[in-house]
């Protein structure tokens, strides 16, 4: 017999009023359901409410008050999109959204919170035990632990020269934070893991490798820092630093698990044509994700890029094949630390896409293509296909076909992405790609290509003050381009800069239209 | 025997400014015809005043019989590489004809079908700019039937200066993949779907 695990996040206030009479008429609350009594509903995050999931409920409920008798006045209607969108992440993920739910009641409804609680119970047992079932195990690493020690060495962070151009170009430090990876640099060689550059400031770092562009000791400091978070995550999973209350954290160790299917691919455009016989495969990332978890705060539409990746790559006849059960490639993780989990995706992806016998991958990703590209394989998990970035791509195919482009009577600068740029090295194609646009004008920013300005984050992780200051400096150097379009080439960079944008303080003279380069081709490109 | 056949006689008029390579094109044209696809071939070609940079053209007729007279009226194919050029033969065509133009020079009337490619522009691309006329041949031979790719890529080997050999075949195979291109684009446009979104 199946143990079901069902977790109840019970307001103090109106429904446990309901609770604590049943318990006082003696009814037996169903075994399986495990109540935690909570303030507010208005305060249990999609990330909290996500979390139950990802360490093996098998259903959620979230039980509040009555619209209208929250005593905070709005924690009903935050609780009701809390749920919303968890569900119907939940359903992109293939955990499907039957397992949450979200009721309301009054101080006296004691017999509806009675057949709620059985209702919800019954059907959970029949949806079955949940796929995600992480073991005590999971939780200790099974990969061999490097000590700090070796992560110097491998890095050759004994070659720092101390001569401080790291810090002088760190975006971090030139936005004002007390913030230096010389500093970081030198503590963890001094092996002072106590001290705040070690404690902190690791998690501050946006890998973004500015500093390593500089560096004459040729320092590669961001596989440092991912390497020295690997090694602090061995003691814990060091959620205190992840922004979202560690969500997409979540997220992405739930789909370690190999029996979820994902849903992420339903519902595909009817004109987008995929073939799953083809020996070219499309890798899209997590953009619907993203999508779903920021509606209701930026607008925010990036799962449009894949869509019109994959409706360009039907323009040049290709019809791709999908995977039907794409997890993420496991860029976030890697980067925030947590290399076991990293390693189960990669190793989950690699099997699927080997079982179709997928001679190439295009993504239009940045994230998934470094990470498929090259940390794949220097994670010793080999790939037996090529992976090609969208933009490269297209370029090669636009180049020798006879196609033109509708006139965007738009000024356009373009924001790099790091992964694309400087550690990818695809700095050209976007750029070649937006000449043939041939839009009203195209101005780089103050910073660009390899000097390029970060979007603020990376992998979700120490997202601060500083983190937006950055950020109002990069939009300020978008606005002084005189362009009025914002071109990117990374989901993200749209999220986190949108995210600036939205400061009530900076006003709306601050904003400015964002859209993908990708996006854009695809809606202007046509036969000749 | 020979004479019996049916003679399928097809006449081109290549036509540019001086120093754009139009008459190595017609010869190359007529070279592939002759010695790659073994048909009959003739070029007659204008000197004087006008290939020192005005109008200037290629006559290049290829037949399956023996031709007897090697002047063309009435072009079947009308290769453009200047608006003057255009401009001053494009009546010539016959109304079936087919018309070639270099995109960014020739401005041409709407009311009749044609094919451009911005052969110069991708020339200029490639790094050199007298190879136009090497993107423009790519083209014509993919938009029309008159010589084979093979017989074309070979007579372009054995024409151009030695060295340049594998450059030029680079620009003629840009000019040939953007005319089968333009082919298929023609047929989604037929079909409705010219752009990515529908
Ligand atoms: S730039 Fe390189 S050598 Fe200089 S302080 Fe920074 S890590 Fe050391
Ligand atoms: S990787 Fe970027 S954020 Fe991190 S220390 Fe270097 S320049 Fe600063
Ligand atoms: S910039 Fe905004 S969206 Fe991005 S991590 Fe920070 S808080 Fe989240």
């Amino acid at each position: 017999m199946e143990n079901f695990k069902i977790i109840v996040f019970l307001c103090n206030w109106g429904p446990h009023t309901a609770y604590h009479d049943l318990q006082d008429k003696e009814y037996g609350v169903p075994s399986e359901i495990k109540m935690v009594r909570i303030p507010c509903t208005g305060r249990i995050s999609k990330a909290l409410l996500f979390k139950a999931f990802e360490m093996g409920a098998d259903g959620v409920a979230l039980v509040g008050c009555k619209s209208g008798t929250c005593r905070y006045g709005s924690g009903t209607e935050n609780a009701a999109m809390n749920t919303e969108d968890t569900k119907d992440i939940l359903e992109l993920l293939g955990l499907g959204n039957d397992r949450m739910r979200f009721s309301t009641f009054l101080p006296d409804e004691t017999n509806s919170l009675k057949r709620f609680l059985e209702d919800f119970c019954s059907n959970v047992k029949k949806l079955g035990p949940s796929p995600i079932k992480p073991s005590r195990e999971d939780r200790i690493s099974a990969v061999p632990p490097k000590n700090m020690r070796e992560i110097v060495k491998e890095h050759n962070v004994f070659a720092c020269q101390d001569c401080g151009k790291c810090t002088s170009s760190c975006p971090l430090a030139l936005s004002g934070k007390q913030y230096s990876p010389r500093a970081i640099a030198a503590s963890i060689i001094a092996e002072e893991m106590d001290s705040d550059e070690v404690q902190k400031d690791v998690w501050s770092c946006l890998t973004c490798g500015t500093c390593y562009e500089r560096c004459p000791s040729d320092v590669n400091f961001p596989s440092f820092i991912r390497d020295v978070r690997g090694c602090l995550s061995d003691n814990g999973y060091n959620e205190c630093h992840q922004t979202h209350g560690g969500f997409f954290q979540s997220l992405m160790r739930a789909m370690t698990f190999s029996e979820l299917k994902s849903q992420k691919w339903n519902n595909l455009p009817g004109d987008i044509k995929i073939d799953p016989k083809s020996k070219i495969l499309f890798f899209g990332g997590c953009a619907p994700y993203f999508d779903v978890f920021f509606r209701n705060h930026r607008g925010i539409k990036t799962s449009n890029i894949l869509m019109d990746s994959l409706r360009l790559l039907n323009f040049f006849d290709i019809q791709p094949a999908i995977l039907n059960n794409e997890r993420c490639c496991g860029h976030d993780l890697l980067w925030s630390g947590d290399r076991k989990s990293f390693l189960k995706l990669a190793k989950l992806t690699v099997e699927s896409i080997h079982d179709l016998g997928i001679e190439e991958v295009i993504t239009s990703c940045p994230e998934c293509f470094k990470t498929i590209s090259s940390d794949y394989e220097a994670n010793g998990i080999k790939l037996n296909f090529k992976v090609t970035h969208m933009y490269e791509f297209l370029e090669n195919e636009i180049d020798k076909a006879a196609v033109s482009f509708d006139g965007l009577d738009r000024h356009i600068t373009y924001q790099d992405s790091c992964r694309l740029a400087r550690h990818g090295k695809i700095k050209d194609f976007p750029r070649k790609l937006i000449r043939r646009l041939q839009p009203e004008s195209f101005t780089e920013m103050m910073d660009s290509g390899n000097a390029a300005l970060c979007c603020g984050n990376c992998a979700w992780t120490g997202c601060d003050s500083f983190s937006k200051a950055l950020q109002s400096k990069r939009i300020r150097q978008a606005h002084s381009t005189g362009s009025d379009l914002l071109v990117t080439s990374c989901p993200k960079c749209q999220i986190h800069l949108r995210c600036a944008m939205e400061d009530p303080f900076l006003g709306k003279e601050f904003m400015m239209e964002m859209q993908d380069l990708t996006s854009i081709i695809a809606k202007t490109i046509c036969w000749d | 025997m020979a004479e019996k056949r049916e003679t399928i006689r097809q006449g081109v008029i290549i036509t540019g400014f001086g120093g754009q390579g139009i008459v190595l094109a017609g010869r190359i044209l007529g070279m592939a015809a002759a010695l790659g696809d073994h048909k009959e071939s003739t070029l007659v070609q204008s000197y004087g005043p006008e290939s020192r940079g005005g109008a200037c053209c290629a006559q290049v007729i290829i037949s399956n019989n023996v031709i007897q007279y090697p002047y063309v009226a009435m072009p079947d194919v009308l290769v453009c590489m200047s608006h003057s050029a255009y401009e001053k033969y494009k009546d010539q065509l016959k109304p079936d004809g087919v018309l070639l133009t270099d995109k960014d020079l020739v401005r041409p009337d709407e009311k009749r079908d044609y094919f451009s490619i911005p052969a110069t522009r991708m020339a200029e691309e490639l790094g050199r700019k007298m190879m136009a006329n090497i993107i423009m041949l790519g083209f014509t031979t993919a938009i029309t039937s008159l010589v084979s790719v093979e017989s074309a890529k070979e007579a372009v080997t054995s024409s151009v200066p030695k060295g340049t050999e594998e450059k030029n075949i680079i620009a003629f195979t840009k000019g040939y993949d953007y005319g089968l291109s333009k082919i298929k684009g023609r047929e989604k446009k037929v079909i409705g779907r010219a752009g990515a979104i529908s």
